[in-house]
């Protein structure tokens, strides 16, 4: 049963807004309430649907270890390898500072010449990410260029590389650093909800699912998850953040981490919602079984592929549902 | 997730057959003598501990850990010591939630900080001398480990009073320099929860027999400890190892294994 309809672009605020009145209306409490929607109506999924799940991709990492012999190294896959996601979403980049999918830690991409080569998107990524969640954990942001360095200090080694990297840029570059961070900060603190503790709101859930005793991963994060888990039920709500790229790979990413979640707990998130910083728009909508057999299909298609000597993988479309 | 979680700490041995305590008592006996030898052969080499960390890096293979960079604290290495005591504080009815747990476990670290207190930790001192921005990653890493734990279990079911987060440890009285290391995240009077992470590896088995192994060291009365659970909140994958002789074997290869290895054998703090 679907209480939302697929999900449709929710249009940037200023264009939807004329008025004063509706500008002091913040986006995140329509978030918030299209995420809760009708707590009677839940979708409910077959029990079988995880276990047919991970069958079918079981099937299809043993012809990947087949092919690539036992004793090859683990096959870790984000969604940066199978859907091909850009880094504005982060989505293909663990936050254990692992360069898991092809990506240095701290996102910082190494080029000829010994020197660091920074694509500029990946470090407004992670630097809104790490504001996100400052504002998801303690409500506010104070000034964002500041607390986003300070909190990525904390984070350890990889957070580290990248606010030195931030700090040895020139003081012009830094500005227009930062102007840019600000307009994702205005729409981040537009958009997001303020969660009640009791949502059990949790940042940078990492999801990774051994296929084939191991020598396959499947592994993404979550940017945050709210809702108890409870057996048998799909009760809880994923949120993803984006700062760019493509709104149908993001969305397709979502749909690879509620199938990563299928997999771990049994159950998929009921409820997804995207937020992209860069626009203001966001959209909100059910989890259906078909997205879970697509992203399926894909993934299995792609091990194929693999398993086919493709090292990029099978087929590069999927149907989004 | 929790109810196979749950199931697996309260659940009876499950072994085909029940475990021969004569031959558990006799190869308790075995294990003792070997770790005496050990202690004895690494007499005058420095004090030396061994802990699952480094069994993982002895058996790991190439899963094993890096062992290069030194310990430095962050939010990702402070999560477990700050999302146990979050644990601790809800289990015991003075939190709500996770959130307000961590957050309360924090200003415990300031106030010891500005009080001087005798009880400081490096790990208070550290997180209190954090800009607001840099505790909120660390609250928020914190607040993910102890909610996975903190939703993942039936707690009603665990019995009355599950123990949070404290490590065992076993002295050899052969030598005071060999100490072993049993790391368990939750321990009930039936069992014994470890939170892993990293990849699934062939190590683990050794990584939880140490608990084992600990557990038996310790007990006045030989008697076999509960099982030991090990759970990937990651995936959700569950790891059990039952009290078997077969166990203390393992465990005792291991630490020989870590002490060999010399380079993976660290000296005490």
């Amino acid at each position: 049963m679907s209480t939302l309809p697929p999900m449709v672009l929710v249009a940037p605020r200023p264009l939807r807004r004329p008025s004063s009145l509706a500008a002091a209306v913040p986006a995140g409490g329509e978030v918030l309430a299209l995420l809760r929607g009708d707590a009677t109506e839940r979708p409910s999924f077959d029990p079988g649907l995880a276990g047919g799940l991970r069958a079918w991709l079981e099937d299809a990492a043993y012809g990947v270890v087949a092919h690539r012999g036992d004793l090859a190294p683990p096959l870790v896959l984000g969604p940066r390898e199978v859907l091909g996601t850009a880094p504005g979403g982060l989505g293909g980049m663990t936050v254990d500072g692992r360069a898991a999918d092809g990506w240095a830690a701290d996102g910082l991409a190494p080029v000829a010449g010994g020197g660091v080569g920074v694509p500029d998107e990946v470090v407004v990524a992670r630097l809104v990410h790490a504001l996100f969640r400052r504002l998801v954990t303690d409500g506010d942001i104070d000034d964002p260029l500041r607390d986003a360095l300070d909190a990525l200090r904390a984070e350890g080694s990889s957070g580290t590389r990248t606010s030195a990297h931030v700090e040895s840029m020139s003081e012009p570059a830094r500005s227009v650093l930062g102007a840019v961070v600000a307009r994702h900060v205005a729409h981040l603190v537009d958009l997001v909800p303020r969660f009640a503790p009791g949502w059990m709101p949790r940042t940078d859930d990492r999801v990774a699912i051994p296929l084939a005793g191991g020598r396959v991963v499947l592994h993404g994060v979550f940017d945050l998850l709210v809702g108890l888990p409870q057996a048998g039920t799909a009760s809880l709500c994923a949120l993803g953040l984006s700062t760019g790229g493509s709104w149908a790979r993001e969305r397709r990413s979502l749909h690879y981490l509620a199938l990563l979640e299928t997999l771990r707990s049994g159950t998929p998130p009921f409820r997804l919602a995207l937020l992209e910083t860069a626009s203001g728009r966001y959209g909100i909508e059910d989890v259906r079984a078909d997205h879970l057999r697509a992203l399926a299909s894909h993934l299995a298609a792609w091990l194929a592929g693999v398993a086919r000597d493709r090292p990029d993988g099978g087929e590069a479309k999927v149907p989004c549902g | 997730m929790g109810e196979g979680l749950t199931t697996a700490l309260i659940a009876p041995p499950d072994a085909p057959v029940p475990l021969d305590t004569a031959a558990w008592s006799a190869t308790l006996e075995e294990v003792r003598g070997a770790l005496a030898r050990l202690a004895v052969r690494r007499a005058g080499a420095g004090p030396f501990r061994v802990t699952d960390h480094d069994v993982r890096r002895a058996l790991g293979g190439e899963n094993a850990p890096a062992g290069d960079e030194p310990f430095a604290w962050s939010a990702r290495t402070a999560r477990r010591t700050i999302g146990l005591a979050a644990v601790r504080a809800l289990l015991a009815g003075d939190a709500r939630t996770p959130h307000e747990a961590v957050r309360a476990r924090l200003a415990d670290s300031d106030r010891a900080v500005r009080e001087g207190s005798r009880t400081v930790s490096p790990l208070d001192r550290w997180a209190a001398s954090l800009p607001a921005a840099g505790r909120s990653t660390v609250a928020a890493e914190a607040v993910t480990w102890a909610t996975r734990l903190w939703c993942a279990l039936d707690w009603t079911a665990l019995g009355p009073t599950p123990v949070i987060g404290r490590d065992h440890w076993w002295d050899s009285p052969h030598s005071a320099l060999l100490a072993l290391r049993g790391r368990a995240d939750v321990r009930t009077g039936l069992a014994h929860l470890v939170v892993l992470s990293g990849p699934r590896r062939d190590s683990v088995r050794s990584e939880l027999a140490l608990v084992a192994l600990v557990e038996s060291l310790r007990a006045r009365d030989s008697a076999a400890p509960g099982p030991v659970v090990g759970w990937w909140p990651d995936s959700g994958h569950l790891v059990r190892v039952e009290p078997h002789p077969t166990v203390l074997t393992l465990a005792t290869d291991a630490v020989a294994h870590v002490l060999a290895g010399g380079p993976v054998a660290r000296a005490a703090a």
